[in-house]
């Protein structure tokens, strides 16, 4: 079969117009995605350096209306969406009964009993079913919003003044995690304070806007691109979120995985009122004990890591775990990966050897969460 | 270029070098060794490569062997030998500067010279330029 068949097979976002004639087309999940436009590494370095846009149409987003509907999402996600304000989000994970992770996901008030949840592309039918599953005994009404909205990541130091050349309000006063109604390119949108680049920016939703009627996701794209922002494929998006030490679900995380070993405790609230799906089996394997943990690798050898090559101990004699996803940092200029290894070997700067091909190449276990300084890169830096 | 005109519209795909199947090249030089490297075909689909694993000097290699890896941000792509032979030099400029593969992958972005250990016999399973340019033809269509 030829490729332009290929393609047609394939499912495709409110931007796909602009894809197909700017950048190079992958199979993603079924997805007819960019993986790049100009080049991964100009378009990685536009993002930790200025401003990039990503097409994020292909996530799952869906809305839970209904008296019921803060304590039905605390039921079916780990963390505590009570604490919650209108406008405020958090990130929060779904676990099965047996603690394995459904999907990561960034959830919303929005006020007005109504809450606003946003997952994986991969995961759209599998979420949304599950959502629907655990709804029973919660007055609360489902709808799957994916295809009647766009969505465009606007990431990088330069995100806020970007965007707002082309907003009405004041894009700097939505604070981190929150989201808030905004008119970009005279049209209704919303925008989050959120990313996977581990950079200041927004997630802009553009409101009203059916997958076969795409006029307004391409005028909010275009409008984008006019003002200086860098069109960046999913091969940046993951390099972005690698240096970032953000999960892929699917590599990272998955329904293997809990978490604890995770290290995802902090979005996980036991205290709370009601408990959450797969709080019991959870609780369980804290008491027998976590056996292994997420880590961070750095590459010291020359080399970079990929997923599933195998992790060894400083010797090179014994396999501790494997890499589950890894490759160049661009802005480091070396290998990263983040992989799962026994408890005793987590420490920071404990060394390891990663089975690259033939050779062990020399690594150590290093703050991951990002892997860059982040007083240089990243939303905490402080510009000057 | 001095191996003659360009014959693929949209890759370089110079004439006097013999080409594989999985798009490296070898080029004999006047001293009897061969150089070999990637195609411009090949550099294009990997795209901005930031790493590069050579073989080692005085390594044996058999014609189709594995005797290096290229990667870029997303993928890892193994190099094989278009020849079969002794590793006599390796392109230690491509440690430090992977993008000569990207940049010139008939020049500066050469891989390793071996002395051919049957050159004449090898040859017959190589494309000449034509052929190539029909390979890439077939596979980017």
């Amino acid at each position: 079969m030829g490729s332009e068949d290929l393609v047609l097979e394939l499912m495709k976002t409110h931007v796909y117009a602009y894809h197909e004639g700017h950048g190079k087309i992958v199979d993603f999940g079924g997805w007819a995605m960019p993986v790049w436009y100009e080049g991964i590494i100009a378009e990685h370095n536009a993002v930790r350096n200025g401003v990039g846009i990503f097409d994020t149409s292909h996530m799952g987003r869906a809305v839970a209306k209904g008296p019921d509907v803060e304590k039905y999402v605390n039921r079916v996600v780990t963390n505590d969406v009570s604490r919650l304000e209108p406008t405020q989000g958090l990130y929060a994970l779904m676990l099965r009964p047996h603690a394995g992770i459904v999907d990561d996901l960034i959830t919303y008030n929005m006020g007005d009993d109504e809450f606003f949840i946003v997952y994986n592309a991969a995961n759209r039918e599998k979420d949304f079913n599950w959502l629907m599953e655990n709804s029973g005994g919660f007055d609360v009404e489902l709808t799957d919003v994916s295809d009647v909205m766009a969505m465009i990541a606007v990431q990088g130091p330069e995100a806020v003044e970007t965007l707002q050349k082309i907003t009405e309000e004041d894009v700097s006063e939505v604070e981190r995690f929150s989201i808030a109604k905004i008119t970009v390119s005279g049209l209704k949108c919303m925008a989050a304070r959120t990313g996977y680049t581990g950079e200041d920016g927004f997630e802009v939703f553009v409101l009203d806007c059916p997958v076969e009627e795409p006029v307004k996701a391409l005028k909010v794209w275009n409008d984008l691109v006019e003002a200086g922002a860098v069109p960046c494929g999913l091969g940046a998006r993951d390099s972005l979120r690698l240096e970032a030490g953000l999960n892929l679900y699917g590599s990272d995380i998955g329904e293997t995985t809990n978490p604890l070993e995770a290290r995802l405790r902090w979005a996980v609230k036991f205290k709370k009122e009601g408990g959450f799906i797969g709080m019991e089996a959870l609780q369980k394997a804290r008491k027998d004990g976590i056996k292994r943990s997420q880590v961070g690798i750095r590459m010291v050898g020359r080399g970079l890591p990929r997923s599933h090559y195998e992790i060894l101990d400083g010797d090179g004699d014994k396999v501790l775990g494997e890499v589950t996803s890894g490759g160049l940092g661009p802005t480091l200029g070396y290998g990263i990966a983040i992989g799962y290894v026994p408890m005793e070997y987590r420490k920071l700067g404990t060394p390891v050897m990663i089975r690259i091909r033939k050779r062990l190449v020399e690594g150590k276990i290093v703050k991951s969460h990002p892997f860059y300084d982040d007083s240089v890169y990243g939303w905490k830096r402080v510009r000057t | 270029m001095e191996e003659g005109e360009n014959m693929s519209e949209e890759y370089n795909i110079p004439e006097g070098l013999l080409y594989t199947e999985e798009h490296e090249w070898a080029r004999l030089e006047s001293d009897g060794t061969v150089t070999v490297g990637v195609t411009d075909y090949a550099q294009k689909q990997l795209h901005d490569i930031v790493y590069v694993e050579l073989p080692g000097v005085g390594d044996d290699a058999e014609l189709g062997a594995v005797i290096g890896a290229l990667e870029s941000v997303k993928a890892v792509s193994d190099m094989n030998s278009p020849v079969g032979g002794s590793l006599t030099e390796v392109n230690e400029e491509l440690l430090d500067s992977p993008e000569f593969i990207n940049e010139s992958p008939y020049g500066e972005g050469w891989i390793a010279k071996l002395k051919p250990s049957d050159w004449e016999g090898d040859k017959v399973h190589l494309m000449d330029a034509g052929a190539y340019v029909k390979r890439v033809a077939e596979q980017s269509h």
